[in-house]
């Protein structure tokens, strides 16, 4: 597949990823308890910025690292067999974000180890300086990592086929796509917003987020599967 | 009369603790002033609403914190309904 196709697959698994909400719900805490605890906008600029600097990072870490993985186990090329356990984990995946992603409560609790939800509270809580706010961007794309693992499988997949400018250009694409939610986030808040009038909007649409996470998924998924196998298995007839 | 109620924290895993007025008033202002409310307007919400609960509390020996969160934000919603749905949203929110 040419350098186009294999960045639409990676712009297209961004997408997936940005519609994942913990980054979301944690900068939303953040910017909470910043302006709660009477600091400065420039301040409360400050903490936010570092947290998407601390999801940016983990981000492209996360990919590197996958990617790398793939490159010194298959090459250049993973076998097809490999896509279509990408594709199995998009599914499979998709199908638990449809049943399971929002807890059955009010708000806008995620399914995710509960020790983990506590800690992000925690630390959400205690967090005072950028450094602190740096490490909690870092955990919170650790936090949704059973959700983000698929979409960055297929990303690494197809960046492990380009070169490597265009796969350092891949990991920027990315990242970038992936925290496009969080960035405008920052941005409401950022131009003064209220928090509870972004948490209410994202409770009254949470289900529909949660449709658009799966479907999204899915959307990823058939693509890939009739870009990667399909084309191929015709190519071979 | 000094209230005596105790508070018992949710889930049980930590001590049970009496209920102290300042850290109830702290709470409200503090999301009194997430929603970007006016300091003398957070103060005087926390002051209602603290004498409210204190109200609710007095025949009351024992409440669990999430009683206390949900008759908090009850009274809250009057003064200030945005500050009450962040109030609310709290542990709710990942």
């Amino acid at each position: 597949m040419d350098i186009a196709g294999s960045l639409a697959i990676v712009t297209l698994a961004a997408l997936t990823h940005a519609s994942f909400q913990l980054s979301v719900s944690v900068l939303s805490l953040l910017s909470g308890h910043s302006i709660g605890a009477k600091q400065s906008q420039a301040k409360l600029l400050r903490l936010t910025s570092s947290f998407l600097g601390g999801v940016a990072i983990m981000t492209i870490l996360i990919l590197s690292f996958t990617s790398l993985a793939l490159i010194d186990l298959f090459g250049p090329t993973a076998p097809k067999a490999i896509w279509s356990i990408g594709c199995g984990l998009l599914v499979g995946i998709a199908l638990a974000v449809w049943l399971f992603y929002y807890r059955k409560e009010k708000g806008t609790s995620l399914w995710i180890p509960r020790d983990m939800a506590s800690y992000l509270v925690k630390r959400t809580k205690a967090t005072k300086i950028s450094a602190e706010a740096f490490s909690l961007g870092l955990s919170s794309v650790v936090g949704e990592i059973l959700f983000i693992i698929a979409p960055l499988f297929i990303a690494a997949l197809a960046l492990i086929r380009l070169s490597p400018n265009w796969q350092l250009i891949g990991i920027g694409i990315y990242t970038l796509v992936s925290m496009l939610p969080i960035i405008a986030i920052w941005i409401l808040i950022s131009g003064g917003h209220t928090i509870a009038r972004i948490q209410k909007w994202r409770e009254d649409n949470k289900y529909f987020l949660q449709f658009i996470a799966g479907a999204g998924l899915i959307v990823l998924s058939f693509f890939v599967y009739m870009n990667e196998i399909i084309t191929a298995v015709a190519g071979q007839i | 009369m000094a209230l005596t109620a105790d508070i018992v924290k949710s889930g049980g895993k930590r001590q049970t603790e009496k209920f102290v007025r300042d850290k109830l008033k702290a709470s409200i202002i503090a999301a009194c002033r997430s929603v970007r409310a006016y300091e003398g307007e957070a103060e005087n919400t926390a002051d209602l609403v603290c004498d409210a609960v204190e109200s609710w509390l007095a025949t009351r020996p024992e409440v669990t914190s999430g009683d206390l969160r949900i008759v908090t934000s009850r009274h809250l919603k009057k003064y200030h309904p945005e500050a009450a749905y962040l109030y609310e949203q709290y542990r709710i929110t990942i």
